[in-house]
């Protein structure tokens, strides 16, 4: 369906996109995986037309993406990283105007409305202005904008960013439910736990290129190692953990050390160390490794760095 | 106290990171303080207006008269034209005939007629005349004020013709010459001199009455007004001056009867309400332009909401996102123009609905103007802070070079030149010629047609500068 060759993009001296090429099937729920400033953005905005390549193409359908054939962006939906809505109208008039763009009109447009609004609960809000609404609602709001039309692929960028995760569950929903449909999904994030839940399919983006391409099951097999070691990080583990970064990758998520030891460090050198700092068995689990962990290995920092 | 200087430090540095307050704080002020120090002649030797244009026609053949001509002529706040071109390009002196015409046409707004009989027989005194498109109040009473002085300054000697030749009249010649030789006689006896020598200056006309004419008061509000039509009264009574007291004769009253100016409003003589008229688009496309330009501080707020990113996503070019920005502009500006102008009929009784298919001719010509230099802010400003200041400055340097906060005559040259390539002159212009010269929609096509230029070009730079943008990405 889209699909990019030896995309390039620069700002001045940066390379935003390095030579990337990727193809996203019908009815992939894809993810694009990366820290900020990876690319994910500037790849976002290549494939909604918004902004011309450097140097390679990107075609949906085999139709070329450029700004300046805004017909080819009829079968795309954009959800951005920014709450992209008039605050001063209401939902139904923010979704009218947009549909309108589609060129969706009358009782066609109307019942699209009131379909989308009933599908994420704003139904009985449609008349309130939209600085009015909650930041889960905006989201919401922003999010079926882009669906109105009901197009073949839908790019979200970073659509959850600062949502409580209720909405942030409505949403995942909400996708998972249009996906299932048929709706082609690119979702970009850092949250590896959203990549993991939605996409069928993930790409690992840093520095502007493509470093791993596979589901999740394919990118685990790339590690290593088959499993972790996770315990808490607290002061009475410190010590412990600053000896283990010698033998392996450490890192450190929501309070939680992530060990992967290096081939060769023995488990049983492991469990000698914990007992020599008088820490017990139960603080350690084994645990199968994370996006995270693979991202650290491809790329040798922080999905949140 | 460390306390408190950490937050003005503070304040400071914040303040002089926006550059746009920065702007708006300093350079406002610089630009306009040197604008009206032009207009008012602070520390400057010549003040004054200077290059109005100024039509002659005169028929006399009396000396006098052509210097009369020449001090005009020689007033730096004059440009004298004294001729004009026939059809074959041949350039012939003036005539009163050409003046009206040429009046309604706007090729200047003052002439002074000079009469063949401005020193006549029979009658005492002087007889000239005057005719304006008083379209400017503040430069009509200044213009009708130098005129005075330089008249008085020079009617003296025709004055003392006049005279001289009202006594002919009345005592013939061989008397007239009896009595002025008995004068001249009186005066050498009593004063020395040659009787002979002095017979001749006062046949002249040049017996003294110079130096009796008092400095003229070009800003003195009690000078006749050019556009009210009424003949030249002796002295206009001073509102202030109880009507018991009248004030005690000066030489300029004296000379005032005697010289009697006929004024004729070539333009503007139907209008009801002048002074609202003549005001009401100058500050119209002020805020107009105001309006505007906060136009281009909400254009960064779509921006950097991600709301262009979502109409570009969508089939939607550029050049329809702009040139819808553009319309909302118009749209906004003639709504704004229309409610000012009929709160003007409403409040004032300027005369809005005798003229409204060419007052909205005009309207969305300039409202289109306008709405193109909001884009061009937008445009050439790299954030709605910046778009602010920016516009704040040039707004009121074009308000101010453009004419709309006082007559363009008052200032440089090079300044009134500035002014012309303002969109602010060409839509007070166009204002002016609908409700105060009432021109027909042909007559103002010339004005259309370059508020339209100025709306293509500014647009076409603005769509060039904003195209290239990160905004849309």
């Amino acid at each position: 369906m889209l699909s990019l060759r030896s995309v390039t993009k620069r700002y001045g001296a940066l390379t935003a996109l390095d030579g990337v090429s990727l193809d996203i099937a019908h009815g992939e729920f894809f993810g694009l995986l990366g820290p900020n400033g990876a690319g994910k953005s500037t790849l976002m905005s290549l494939a909604a037309g918004l902004r011309a390549p450097d140097a390679g193409a990107l075609t949906l359908d085999s139709v070329v993406i450029t700004p300046a054939d805004p017909a080819a962006r009829s079968a795309l939906g954009l959800v951005p990283q920014s709450i992209a809505l008039f605050q001063e109208l209401s939902a139904e008039q923010n979704l009218h105007t947009f549909g309108r763009l589609y060129g969706l009109r009358g009782a066609v447009l109307r019942e699209r409305i009131d379909e989308a609004l009933t599908a994420v609960g704003l139904a009985d809000r449609r008349h309130d202005p939209v600085k009015n609404y909650s930041g889960g609602m905006q989201r919401r709001l922003n999010l079926i904008a882009a669906l109105l039309h009901r197009p073949k692929l839908l790019l979200c960028d970073e659509p959850t960013v600062g949502v409580d995760p209720q909405s942030r569950n409505a949403i995942f929903d909400f996708l998972e439910q249009r996906n299932r449909e048929g709706l082609t999904i690119i979702y970009s994030t850092h949250y590896m736990e959203e990549a993991t839940r939605l996409c069928s399919r993930i790409g690992i983006i840093d520095h502007g290129k493509i470093h791993a391409l596979g589901t999740l099951d394919e990118l685990l097999t790339r590690l290593p190692f088959d499993e972790e070691i996770v315990f808490p990080a607290t002061p009475v583990t410190a010590p412990l953990a600053a000896e283990l970064g010698a033998h392996g990758a450490l890192t450190t998520l929501e309070g939680r050390h992530h060990f992967q030891a290096a081939t060769g460090f023995k488990l049983s050198a492991f469990y000698a160390r914990t007992e020599a700092h008088g820490l017990s068995p139960q603080l350690f689990t084994a645990a199968r490794p994370s996006l995270e962990a693979v991202f650290l290995h491809l790329t040798g920092r922080n999905l949140r760095e | 106290m460390a306390i408190i200087l950490t937050l003005v430090r503070k304040d400071i540095a914040t303040f002089l990171r926006n550059r746009a307050a920065v702007v708006v704080t300093f350079l406002v002020p610089i630009v306009l303080i040197y604008i009206f120090g032009w207009v008012f002649g602070l520390n400057q030797k010549d003040t004054g207006p200077t290059d109005i244009r100024l039509a002659i026609v005169n028929a006399s053949t009396n000396p006098a008269a052509q210097k009369l001509v020449d001090a005009l002529k020689a007033d730096p706040a004059f440009h004298v034209i004294t001729t004009t071109d026939n059809p074959d390009k041949i350039k012939r002196p003036l005539t009163e005939e050409d003046l009206r015409p040429q009046i309604r046409d706007g090729w200047y707004r003052f002439a002074v007629v000079i009469p063949a009989d401005v020193v006549s027989t029979d009658r005492i005194g002087l007889h000239l005349k005057i005719l304006s498109d008083p379209r400017n109040d503040i430069e009509a009473q200044t213009v009708n004020g130098l005129l005075q002085k330089t008249i008085f300054s020079n009617v003296p000697e025709l004055l003392g013709q006049s005279l001289q030749a009202r006594a002919k009249q009345f005592l013939g010649d061989s008397r007239f010459n009896k009595f002025n030789h008995s004068i001249a006689d009186t005066v050498a006896t009593a004063f020395g001199g040659d009787p002979a020598k002095i017979q001749r200056t006062i046949e002249s006309g040049s017996f003294g009455l110079d130096r009796i004419t008092p400095p003229a008061k070009p800003a003195d509000p009690s000078l006749r007004r050019l556009d009210n039509g009424a003949p030249a009264p002796a002295t206009t009574p001073n509102p202030a001056t109880p009507a018991a007291k009248p004030a005690p004769a000066t030489a300029q009253d004296f000379f005032s009867r005697l010289v009697k100016i006929d004024s004729e409003q070539i333009v503007g003589k139907s209008v009801k309400s002048p002074a609202a008229t003549r005001m009401v688009g100058g500050w119209a496309i002020m805020f107009l332009l105001f309006a505007v330009s906060g136009g281009a501080a909400a254009f960064f707020d779509e921006a950097n909401t991600g709301v262009f990113q979502r109409i570009l996503s969508a089939p939607v070019s550029r050049a329809q996102l702009l040139w819808s920005r553009f319309l909302y502009g118009v749209l906004l500006g003639l709504f704004q123009l229309m409610i000012i102008f009929v709160v003007g009929q409403m409040m004032y009784g300027i005369d809005v609905f005798g003229h409204l298919g060419n007052l909205i001719a005009v309207s969305v010509a300039a409202a289109s103007a306008c709405s193109a230099f909001g884009m061009l802010i937008a445009a050439l400003a790299p954030n709605a802070t910046a778009a602010s200041g920016l516009s704040t400055l040039v707004v009121m340097v074009m308000s101010a070079t453009g004419g709309a906060w006082f007559p363009m005559s008052f200032m440089p040259e090079f300044m009134q030149t500035i002014g012309k390539f303002t969109l602010v002159y060409w839509s007070m212009e166009g204002f002016l010629q609908v409700l105060w010269a009432e021109r027909t929609f042909v007559e103002l096509l010339p004005i259309l047609g370059i508020l339209t230029g100025i709306t293509l070009v500014v647009m076409t730079v603005a769509i060039w500068r904003l195209k290239k943008k990160q905004i849309f990405a």
